[in-house]
């Protein structure tokens, strides 16, 4: 055998050296293109015209970037994976309206299996998609139609780390099981949970949908990137830029806009809109929508507003088809009443008609200023600017308003009454299992409470004082005409008569709000018990769950455990527990109540009263389409 | 005879300087890394928040080029003093310095006012320290390969 000399080893070695990292290449490019793959059986990125996705606008933007990504905008549909589903995802094992449902791990996906009571385990259909990541997260299943998806019954509640059926996250009737069919991800939630979502109805049920990105990016707001990098790839072009104070034309800056340019940016989703007709509803399908931030109306859509004069053809052709299309959605007098759709409420505000007021008066979705500490605390706040969580808000445009406070309000200036937030937006609209406010700024009034039934922002902080009282004080301090009441609102504390024989809605808007504190500081704590006790067996799950919140928010319930998903005969034990709880160990007694509130001395109710409030229930039935 | 003396005092001061300028340019340099770290160690949000990444690799960017053409001078100089019959050329021993001040300062001002991923218009003096460098050590290289 001839021996090598050190240089011939020296060249063996490298060249051995070199066909070893090129096969690694080859082998890792093999696994590159296999993972590549666009999979078939779930909505799919793709290359929609001009839309660049976010990365490409990382690296020139790496601030807005950032604070985009901490934003939940980026995670309202993910792509499942560990990261991004619920922890121990792979140990569950949930059961609802007569199926069970157990969760497989494999590798980094996860199957779900399904089977009637007593029956075998279906196969396992992969979770191919999550949407939310802030209060709810839902999973979607594969179908096996295409990228058709089907919905997994249950929802995450992020806040509570626990999982209840989606049915039970709505405000919907108890008898309703199931909120989305198959498919619906596809034909309905993918219209605002992507950044340009194209449906692509194939047949039947299957759909074939793309995006452009998963999650609401960039390109949602300040419109398709490609040209804008294109041009931009020129230094000079940007200094150009950069040394004046024009927008770049090849790119939509709502924060630039005012009014309706820049809150349609927003509104294009946050509200409720309507397609134009079936030619548009097709072409929205097919290609996406025609909306460009910017524009100062939807193309194939309009906001839905139900008082207005506008595409009247197509409101009343929605009341036939639908008919609980607007009670679903909005209050009697046109005031939205479903989260998620401010832009309904901001459109219809006062404010919006000076041109200026829109929804980056308030809120912004990067963090521009550098008050900001924490980003995640923005994030979790509403995106809100800096101070805009107090009177500063409004007195942006309100200047007078800061020396007259409190002749205006009669109010302290220091306390809740004085917020403007509190008055002019109470928390009269209601999703993602919370009250939120209102984006209508309005003014508090009796009449709304006694004709429309929406709690009106006296009451919902004065929750100890009747209607009458409310309408006496907005008589004397705004010269409100005093309406008729019945006697029980002139006898009988506002928030209770909500609270017990109001309808879904308004007793959830109550179960939320007696946990509020300000309402809390204001009407006293102690006879908020039986109350909150009371609506832990509300027939409306959602009702259950702010209850059970609320009475958390009191001494001696913060550690109440409660599933609000439970049977009648568990919510009824919890209940009952609760009541013997605050009787005779929480309970105060010294405690004075006042009459107003119907209970006695010793903490009881006045049975006659209460009962009759019981059976007067407003029992119609109640679905927030959120 | 008589012109020879000056040129080569000339030479040997160009070289000197370039050395003395290398030498004070490193301590410069190395005191803006200081800084620097400083800033990372307080976790400054004007040069550490993301949003300012363009700062932060500008001045980056200043420190680098500020401490490696700082050696550059120097090694201009040693060469000098080291290689027979290698001369420094007024316009290179030039070029060179300004090439240490234009780079690294079109670098660092670039960075004080950016507009997102582009930095200040500062940067723009950046390509004419870049020219001078490129100029000065292609001309070394060309001067060194001459001598045998």
């Amino acid at each position: 055998m001839p021996t090598l000399s050190r240089t011939q080893c020296h060249g063996l070695f490298v060249i051995t050296a070199i066909a070893g990292a090129g096969a690694l290449t080859l082998i890792s490019l093999r696994d590159f293109q296999r993972e590549s793959q666009s999979p078939k059986d779930r909505p799919i990125r793709s290359q929609i015209a001009g839309y660049v996705t976010s990365n490409a606008c990382r690296a020139c933007h790496p601030g807005n970037y950032a604070s985009w990504h901490a934003s939940f905008h980026r995670t309202m549909t993910q792509v499942a994976a560990p990261s991004s589903l619920p922890a121990n995802m792979d140990q569950l094992e949930l059961a609802f309206n007569g199926i069970e449902y157990k969760v497989e791990r494999r590798h980094d996906a996860f199957f779900v299996h399904k089977r009637r009571e007593g029956a075998s385990y279906s196969d396992g259909q992969q979770i191919v998609l999550v949407t939310g990541s802030h209060t709810l997260q839902v999973p979607w299943l594969e179908t096996g139609q295409g990228r058709t998806l089907e919905q997994f019954p249950f929802a995450y509640i992020v806040a509570e780390k626990m999982w209840a059926p989606v049915s039970q996250t709505f405000l919907m009737p108890p008898d309703l099981k199931e909120y989305y069919s198959i498919g619906a991800w596809n034909g309905a939630c993918m219209d605002c949970h992507v950044t340009q979502g194209q449906s692509r109805f194939v047949q039947g049920n299957t759909w074939d949908s793309q995006v452009a990105e998963f999650g609401i990016a960039c390109e949602a707001c300040h419109s398709e990137g490609a040209e804008h990098i294109a041009l931009n790839r020129n230094p000079i072009r940007r200094f150009k830029i950069h040394l004046t104070t024009k927008s770049d034309p090849t790119m939509t800056n709502p924060s630039r806009l005012k009014g309706p340019g820049s809150g349609l940016a927003c509104g294009q989703c946050h509200s409720v809109w309507a397609f134009n007709n079936m030619t548009d509803k097709i072409d929205f399908n097919r290609h996406g929508a025609s909306f460009r931030p910017g524009q100062h109306d939807l193309a194939q859509r309009f906001v839905v507003q139900p008082s207005t004069v506008d595409h009247s053809d197509q409101k009343d052709f929605i009341r036939r088809t639908e008919p609980d299309f607007f009670g679903n959605r909005f209050w009697g007098d046109g005031m939205i009443r479903v989260t998620g759709r401010e832009f309904n409420g901001v459109q219809a505000s006062p404010c919006f008609r000076g041109g200026e007021f829109s929804c980056i008066s308030c809120h912004e979705m990067h963090l521009d200023t550098p008050d900001h500490a924490d980003v995640k605390t923005w994030a979790r706040t509403g995106q809100l600017k800096p101070k805009m969580d107090s009177n500063a808000a409004c007195l942006q445009c309100h200047k007078d308003m800061n020396a007259r406070l409190v002749a205006h309000t009669h109010h302290p200036a220091d306390s809740s009454g004085s917020s403007c937030y509190n008055c002019h937006m109470p928390r009269t609209t209601f999703g993602l299992l919370h009250a939120m406010r209102s984006h209508q700024v309005s003014s508090p009034s009796v009449k709304e409470s006694i004709t429309y039934g929406r709690p009106n922002a006296c009451n919902l902080c004065h929750l100890d004082q009747t209607l009458a009282w409310t309408a006496q004080k907005l008589h004397d301090w705004y010269s409100q005409p005093i309406p008729e009441l019945s006697p029980d609102d002139q006898t009988i504390a506002a928030g209770i008569q909500w609270i017990v024989k109001g309808d879904a809605g308004q007793r959830v808007l109550l179960a939320w709000g007696l946990g509020w504190e300000p309402a809390q500081k204001i009407a006293g704590r102690d006879w908020l018990y039986p109350y909150l006790i009371y609506s832990l067996t509300d027939p409306y799950a959602a009702v259950r769950f702010d209850a059970w919140k609320s009475l958390q928010t009191l001494p001696g319930f913060q550690n109440f455990s409660f599933n609000y998903t439970g049977t009648d005969r568990l919510l009824s034990d919890a209940a009952a527990r609760a009541y013997e709880k605050w009787l005779h160990e929480v309970r105060d007694p010294n405690a004075v109540y006042r009459p107003e509130t119907l209970l006695d001395s010793n903490g009881r109710w006045q049975q006659d009263i209460f009962q009759r409030l019981r059976t007067e229930r407003d029992d119609k039935r109640i679905f927030l389409a959120e | 005879m008589m012109r020879s003396i000056p040129r080569a005092q000339t030479i040997k001061k160009n070289a000197h300087r370039n050395l003395r300028f290398g030498w004070w340019s490193l301590l410069v340099f190395l005191s803006l890394g200081g800084a620097l770290e400083t800033l990372h160690g307080f976790k400054i949000g004007w040069y550490v928040d993301v949003g300012n990444e363009t700062r932060r690799l500008m001045f980056t960017l200043a420190h680098a080029h500020g401490t490696l053409l700082a050696l550059i001078n120097i090694a201009a100089g040693l060469t000098v003093r080291k290689v027979d019959r290698f001369e420094l050329r007024p316009s290179v021993s030039f070029a060179l310095i300004w090439a240490a001040i234009l780079l690294p300062a079109g670098f660092f001002l670039g960075g004080i006012v950016i507009y997102d991923g582009d930095p200040g218009l500062g940067v723009w003096l950046v390509p004419v320290g870049a020219i001078l460098l490129f100029y000065s050590v292609a001309r070394i290289a060309l001067d060194l390969s001459k001598i045998k």
